[in-house]
């Protein structure tokens, strides 16, 4: 049975300041960005009715910025504003690759980076990338500014390092520097709009074709999306053979839990995660050369 | 209640409802026009998109407080004339009919952005429209007959 929704109120601030006053006033609220996430699970009964804040027009937080070496994001943005970007584009390609991939064209003109970083689910197709782009999380409330390492913001299945009455306001990550290269990659259970059964993200930094530093993050597979330390450090230092590769892409087990659900078996998650990893590496190795 | 304003199909309109009401109810049951469908109202199958300010977007997860001031375009909006409607017809791109609209408003958006789009193009600019009865075939033949390619 949907859950009926007239009897909601919609808050709608002006500014980001009238926002986290009321995020300050009302712990009884929930923050609606695009809500191809929220009004879902508001429907269906996944969450408990609340009346909402709509913040989804605040263009203070619609922006994607390049200085110092990092990429600011606002929470705001959406995929196609990302998807769209010269910047990212340049600077965090992989992120650009993950953003085309997200659901349909109607998704990524209403989903937000912020609404998916929140919503949190371990298949979430943006935090891969912000994973081994060693992402800043900006929280803002009446009280002040912080910021929160992408890792320790996700403390378990859906615990998040956020207080009730702070808001997301931007996500932060490394501009990639010119050896580096990296690919995002996705398991759907079809072409389009799919929920990823598992997914990932490389960053290689390379001087020739050997692998000076290595960053590798996976989703889908563990309560949280994980970095795989382990492969990171089988590929460190070394030159991007066929054997260094398959190494370090069976490393990868070592750093994942995945489980059995409607879109895949743990057995079958392992497997992906092996395979789309070397896949990843050799793609990146053909296309530097090393092969 | 609220009193939300928005321009639809190029006239300013004026409606009561409550906050949360998402466009889609709006559309069917407070305007009556019930050319855009509702298949799922969860995101999943396309038949409710719209244009807002031009873009695609479902009116199945869009609250009225995401509408207020501004532009959109349902497939009343678009001239039975229009070729990419009459591509459909000749091209037998329609069966049952329940997703015509929202294919429509779709290669609309794509061919307002890209004229002359790739094959592989037009199906990623459909991927989010499920049709359960044509097999996508005439439907991306119908897009890129109106494209002229
Ligand atoms: C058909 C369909 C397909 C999808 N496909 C994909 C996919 O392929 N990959 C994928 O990763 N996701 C997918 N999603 C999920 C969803 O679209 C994304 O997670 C999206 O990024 C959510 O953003 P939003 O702006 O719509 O968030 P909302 O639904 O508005 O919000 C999501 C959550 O975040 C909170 N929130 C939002 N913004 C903030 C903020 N700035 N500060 C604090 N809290 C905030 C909300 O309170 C809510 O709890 C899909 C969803 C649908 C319906
Ligand atoms: S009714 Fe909106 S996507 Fe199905
Ligand atoms: S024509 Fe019947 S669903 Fe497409």
């Amino acid at each position: 049975m949907e859950v009926p929704l007239h009897d909601v109120d919609v808050l709608v601030p002006k500014n980001l300041t009238e926002a986290l006053r009321i995020l300050s006033e009302r712990r009884d609220i929930r923050v609606l960005a695009g809500g191809t996430d929220l009004l879902v699970q508001l429907r269906s009964g996944a969450v408990s009715k609340s009346d909402l804040i709509d913040i989804s027009r605040l263009q203070e937080l619609r922006y994607i910025r390049h200085s110092d070496g990092y990429i600011a994001i606002g929470a705001l943005t959406t995929y196609s504003d990302i998807a769209g970007s010269d910047i990212v584009r340049r600077y965090a390609p992989l992120l650009a690759e993950a953003a085309e991939t997200v659901g349909s064209v109607q998704i990524m003109n209403k989903g937000t980076i912020g609404g998916n970083v929140i919503n949190a689910s371990p298949a979430a197709d943006s935090l891969p990338p912000l994973y081994v782009l060693d992402a800043k999380l900006k929280l803002v409330s009446v009280d002040g500014t912080r910021a929160v390492g992408i890792s320790d913001f996700y403390r378990g299945y859906k615990k998040l390092e956020i207080r009730p009455n702070e808001l997301l306001a931007e996500v932060r990550l490394r501009a990639m520097g010119a050896g580096e290269v990296g690919h995002f990659f996705k398991h759907g259970l079809r072409q389009g709009d799919a929920i990823s059964v598992v997914n990932g993200a490389v960053v290689l930094d390379l001087d020739g074709d050997k692998v000076v530093n290595a960053a590798i993050a996976l989703g889908a597979v563990a309560p949280t999306v994980v970095r795989a330390p382990e492969a990171e450090r089988v590929l460190k230092g070394k030159r991007l053979s066929e054997d260094v590769m398959w190494e370090a892409s069976r490393e990868v087990l070592k750093s994942i839990s995945p489980i059995d659900d409607v879109r895949g078996s743990a057995a079958y998650r392992r497997e992906l995660s092996v395979n789309y990893l070397y896949m990843t590496l050799w793609r990146l190795a053909r296309e530097v050369g090393a092969l | 209640m609220g009193e939300f304003r928005f321009l639809l199909n190029g006239k300013v309109v004026t409606v009561k409802a409550p906050p949360c009401y998402t466009l889609l109810e709006v559309l069917r049951y407070v305007l009556r026009m019930t050319g855009t469908k509702e298949g799922c109202a969860r995101g999943d199958c396309g038949e409710c998109t719209v244009l807002l300010d031009g873009e695609p977007v479902h009116a199945c997860l869009t609250v009225m407080t995401q509408v207020e001031g501004r532009s959109v375009t349902t497939i009343e909006g678009i001239d039975p004339q229009h070729p990419l409607v009459r591509a459909f017809v000749e091209a037998g791109a329609v069966q049952c009919g329940h997703c015509t609209p929202g294919l429509i408003i779709s290669s609309y958006a794509l061919l307002s952005r890209n004229p002359s789009p790739t094959e592989e193009e037009v199906r990623e600019a459909i991927r989010g429209n499920l049709c359960r009865c044509t097999g996508y075939s005439k439907i991306v033949r119908a897009v890129l007959s109106a494209a002229g390619v």
